[in-house]
Formats: structure tokens, C-alpha cells, sequence
């Protein structure tokens, strides 16, 4: 009861953190993604690209492109509009202009595994074929499992206007190319120089040396680990070397569909049947 | 900030419509579907074949499988457990077991537009066609819930195929009653021998749901203070669209969700331009995807 009248109050004054419940206007863009997909570098390069004058760094990029689960109603509700927000939700029929980064699952579970460290949610020594169990049910995140967030949102926007789909690998092989998308998406007219100062801005060297300076006055940073940073290896592919045999196969088994459609390359001799054939009505149509 | 405190009292007091705020516990089981899809036929359905000794009216069925989207968080909360709880919500990865109900969009267009009318939302010459575009739009108040098509895409996406998700489709409740409520029972864990599925299917028929309403409409919440000229029991009969559907309505909804409506078994009157993709797409689903499939995708 008490803490009902604590957040009730909080509710009064707006104070609380909306998240989910995010009062949502018409002109919104969001950047999803499931988390540890690119989300955060994602957001300084559109940081970056929509405001050339202000570099996006960790200390202004919750005012620039909020993240709904660490600003307050009050806050959110006060922004410029366009509003850019930032969101790991899974579908939402409100959101209407999204940009969503999809990574492969296999390094999306390292890196969160990693992630989970950082925050003392496990120790260095937890077992990784426990926690992919874990990761592959859902258990290790509130915005459901990397399948369900993925195909939640494919399933219903892909190929509708307002919705652009970017994978991370993409955007690590050739990221010039990718922001000239999002831009168009975005309707911003840019030249390629302004596009290689977006790309230079927000790079993986640059958001180091940010980190380092800053990591205590951001939401998702101050008060974990400094020992393990947030900006990671910044590459495709770490799970070939780290992920045990059996976490890899557990996650193929688990997402074979959705992931060959994504053109992430399974592993295994011989992919599952699918047995979601109305999600594989979705993925027959190409994905570009 | 007049509607924040009047919203924040509520909160406080736990009398706010728990909707998608609703806390969800380990052993809840939903029973979810887009509006105007059957939700509350397998309401009855469900309550009679759990509780026999308590046949489901309208007057008990918000005790028997409450519904998310009427009653307050404190109320949910005082149910007891293992609840059974009614939503129309799209995917939400909290829920833990789910029975889906879908039904063909295009007679869920038809029956919206009755229910509109009947809770004095639009005028009775409202113009279908119009209707019909913004059901497929998004612009009617179900768009809360998302369209038709992100609705059902968004749960048979995430969770088709999976352990602790059924997928009914209405039509198939309608030709053959006992051979689905046989897969909910199984779903439930409850034997269920034939005696005992008849008299739910009994106790849930159209008929007798009229003859409830009758009585009882003045009580439920979903229908007191609405128009009585209207039944919320509808013709409860699949294809009604044939009929009754402008065709360039019938081609806007089939334009609008052709893959899904396709691989549910929804036969299209306006195939899309004859692809090698979308020919293979059709090819694929017949006869019958779903009931070909059984119980648990």
C-alpha cells in the first residue's frame, strides 16, 4: 500500500519513468532495437546527423534522444518536438515512424552476457550455456525474448511505410551507406561530408574515449562496473570465438527462420523445420 | 493535469482498468483475440467447461474469466488463482499461457461496425465503406489494441508454434465445437470426456447466450447503458461479409493483410497480381494450414 501512495504520488507529479507507457505523439520517431543491438550508437549517429551543432555524447544524449526508462513523464513531455526517443520495445502499435536494428542473436546473447557482468547481475564466472538458456527463454531481459522482439515488429511493419529495418552488421560493413538511409527515412537532405563527420562522430574509438570521461553521469552507466565497458568490442561475429558449441546450437534451434531471413549463416549442418508458418508468410516476401 | 490527479487517485486506490498495466502472475492463462473475434463465446466456453457446477452467465462471467480490459488492477488482483482472464491486448511477452482466437477479418469489420452502433459510437447510416478504411487504417478507437492484422501478427509471430499458445480459429469453433473445446481442454490439463464437452457447448450456445442477454444486459458491464435494439450477440455465423461488404471493401481488408489472411486459411476474393512468390504462398496454405496443423501451432 505504501508503495502504491509513493508511486501514485510520483504518477501526480509526473515524475516516473514512463517506459512503456510513454504518452506517444503522432510526429514521434523511435529507434528500437532489442537490447546490445547497436541502440546506443545508433542513437549518436542520428544524434549526430539531425543535430550537426551539438556532438552527441553521454551527457547529452538523453536530452537529444531520450530514453523513456530513465527520463521522467514530466521531462519527456517537455521535449522539442519531432521527438527522437529511444526504445527496446517490442511491437507498439502507437509508434508510427521507426527505425529498428536488428543484430545476430549470438552476439546480441554475448553481449549481454557481458552486460549482465558490468551490472553484477552475474559474476565473471557464471556459466555461458546457462545464461544463453536463459536469454534464449526470455529471462534475461522485460522486453521478451530476441525472437519475440524481432518478429513482434517484422510481422506487422516490415515492408509498410514507416518503418526501416537496418542490421547492425550492415551498418558495421559500410556505415556511410546505412545513415544515407536512415536520412532519407528521416527526410534529411545530406552531403557525404556531412554523413563521414556523422559517421566519424559516433565512432567506436570516439565513444571510447566519451565513456571513459563520462560513464558516471549517464543513466545506463553511473553506478556498474568500470572494470567492463558499456562501448564493447564493437563487432560482428564474437560468438564464433566465445559461445560454447551447445549455446550456439541452442540459439539456431531456437530462431532458424528468422534468422536465415536476417542472412545470419547458421552453423548447424541442418536448420529446424520451421514450425511458425504464419511468421514464415511474413519472411517469404524478400527483405529488401 | 486535471485527467493526471484523477488518473494518479485512481492508481492509488486500485480502482484504474488494469488493461495492459494489469500484473500478470506465472499461472495466469489469457484468453486473447481482437475485438469482436469470439472472446466472448470461448469465455463461456471455457467457464463452463472449468466450472460445471457453476454454468456462466452474464451476470458471473466477469468472476468466472474477468476481463482485463473492464475491471480494475485491485479487483484482477482478488481473483483467484489460477486465473483465467480475458484481453484484447497485442503481444504481450508477460503472459505466460494464451489461447488465441482468430477470426476472418473481414467479418470482424462487420461485426465492429454493429458493435459501434450499439454502443452509440458511430450513427446507424454510417457510411461502410468509410468504416471499412479505417478498420484497415488504424483510425477506430480497436486501434488501441492495433490494427486486425498487427494484432494477430504480432502474437502468432512471437509466439506461433510454441509451447503454451493455441491458436483457434472462430470458423473452426463454428463447424465442429466439440473438436476444439477438446484442444482447449487439453491445453487446460482438464479431462474432459464428451458428456462434459457437450453441456459447456450446452451452456454456451448462441441461443442461450441470447436468452442471457436478454436478461442480463442491463448487468454486464460490456453491455449496460448501450443500445438494446442491438444484440452484442451477433449472427454468430462465419461469412456474413459475403453478403453484406461493399467488394471494394472486401478488397482494401484483403489488400491490406493477403499473406496472413492466406496462411490463416481465409480464402481471398481478390488474389494479389499473380507472382511466382504469391502463387506459392497459396499454393503452400491449401487445403487448411491451421486445422491441417492441430493443436499447438
Amino acid at each position: 500500500m505504501i508503495a502504491r501512495i509513493i508511486a501514485g504520488t510520483r504518477q501526480l507529479l509526473e515524475l516516473h519513468h514512463p517506459g512503456r507507457n510513454l504518452v506517444v505523439f503522432p510526429d514521434d520517431v523511435f529507434i528500437v532495437s532489442y537490447p546490445k543491438s547497436g541502440n546506443t550508437w545508433t542513437r549518436f549517429l542520428i544524434a549526430n546527423l539531425v543535430h550537426p551543432e551539438e556532438p552527441a555524447n553521454f551527457a547529452n544524449i538523453n536530452r537529444i534522444i531520450p530514453d523513456p526508462e530513465a527520463l521522467s513523464k514530466r521531462e519527456l513531455g517537455r521535449l522539442p518536438r519531432p521527438r527522437y526517443i529511444k526504445s527496446h520495445q517490442y511491437f507498439d502499435p502507437r509508434y508510427q515512424k521507426i527505425v529498428y536494428v536488428v543484430r545476430d542473436p549470438r552476439d546480441v546473447a554475448l553481449s549481454q552476457y557481458h552486460f549482465h557482468r558490468k551490472r553484477r547481475l552475474i559474476d565473471d564466472d557464471y556459466p555461458k550455456e546457462k545464461f544463453v538458456t536463459l536469454f534464449v527463454a526470455g529471462e534475461t531481459s522485460v522486453y521478451g525474448s530476441w525472437g519475440e522482439n524481432v518478429a513482434s515488429w517484422v510481422a506487422t511493419r516490415h515492408g509498410r511505410p514507416g518503418f526501416l529495418l537496418l542490421r547492425y552488421e550492415d551498418m558495421m560493413e559500410n556505415a556511410m551507406r546505412e545513415m544515407a538511409e536512415v536520412a532519407s527515412f528521416l527526410g534529411i537532405a545530406v552531403t557525404p561530408e556531412r554523413l563521414a563527420r556523422v559517421v566519424e562522430l559516433s565512432s567506436a574509438d570516439e565513444m571510447r574515449k566519451l565513456e571513459a570521461a563520462q560513464a558516471h553521469m549517464w543513466s545506463s552507466t553511473k553506478d556498474t562496473r568500470q572494470d567492463v565497458p558499456f562501448v564493447r568490442a564493437a563487432k560482428s561475429g564474437g560468438w564464433r570465438a566465445e559461445l560454447p558449441e551447445s549455446a550456439i546450437a541452442e540459439l539456431e534451434t531456437a530462431w532458424a527462420p528468422l534468422m536465415q531471413w536476417l542472412s545470419y549463416e547458421l552453423s548447424l549442418a541442418k536448420a529446424p523445420a520451421n514450425d511458425s508458418r504464419v511468421l514464415q508468410a511474413t519472411l517469404e516476401a524478400p527483405r529488401r | 493535469m486535471k485527467y493526471g490527479i484523477k488518473r494518479a487517485i485512481k492508481y492509488l486506490l486500485g480502482t484504474d482498468i488494469a488493461g495492459r498495466n494489469l500484473a500478470v502472475y506465472p499461472d495466469d492463462t489469457f484468453i486473447v483475440s481482437y475485438p469482436r473475434s469470439g472472446n466472448t463465446w470461448t469465455r463461456f466456453l471455457v467457464g463452463n467447461l472449468i466450472s460445471p457446477d457453476q454454468p456462466a452467465t452474464f451476470a458471473n462471467i466477469e468472476r468466472l474469466v474477468p476481463d482485463a480490459e473492464a475491471q480494475s488492477s485491485r479487483y484482477l488482483k482478488r481473483v483467484p488463482r489460477p486465473r483465467v482472464i480475458k484481453s484484447h491486448q497485442y503481444f504481450d511477452h508477460r503472459y505466460p499461457r494464451v489461447i488465441y482466437i482468430v477470426r476472418d477479418p473481414r467479418d470482424v469489420a462487420l461485426s465492429y461496425y454493429n458493435f459501434q452502433r450499439k454502443y452509440r459510437q458511430i450513427e446507424d447510416g454510417f457510411d461502410l465503406t468509410r468504416y471499412v478504411s479505417d478498420f484497415v487504417g488504424g483510425r477506430l478507437s480497436s486501434s488501441g489494441w492495433g490494427t486486425w492484422g498487427e494484432n494477430v501478427g504480432s502474437w502468432i509471430a512471437a509466439r506461433g508454434g510454441q509451447t503454451g499458445f493455441l491458436l483457434l480459429r472462430y470458423e473452426d469453433m463454428i463447424a465442429d465445437t466439440p473438436r476444439e473445446l477438446a484442444k482447449v481442454a487439453a491445453f487446460f490439463g482438464i479431462a474432459a470426456p464428451p458428456q462434459r464437452l457437450a453441456t459447456a457447448i450446452e451452456r454456451s450456445s448462441a441461443d442461450h447466450m441470447r436468452q442471457l442477454e436478454k436478461t442480463q444486459g442491463g448487468e454486464w458491464v460490456s453491455t449496460k447503458n448501450k443500445r438494446d435494439d442491438i444484440p452484442f450477440i451477433g449472427a454468430a455465423s462465419p461469412g456474413t461479409w459475403k453478403a453484406k461488404l461493399p467488394e471494394s471493401s472486401v478488397a482494401e481488408v484483403e489488400s491490406a493483410w493477403a499473406p496472413l489472411m492466406t496462411r490463416l486459411g481465409y480464402e481471398l476474393m481478390n488474389p494479389p497480381p499473380g507472382d511466382a512468390r504469391t502463387a506459392r504462398v497459396v499454393r503452400d496454405a491449401a487445403p487448411h494450414p491451421v486445422a491441417a496443423k492441430g493443436p499447438s501451432e
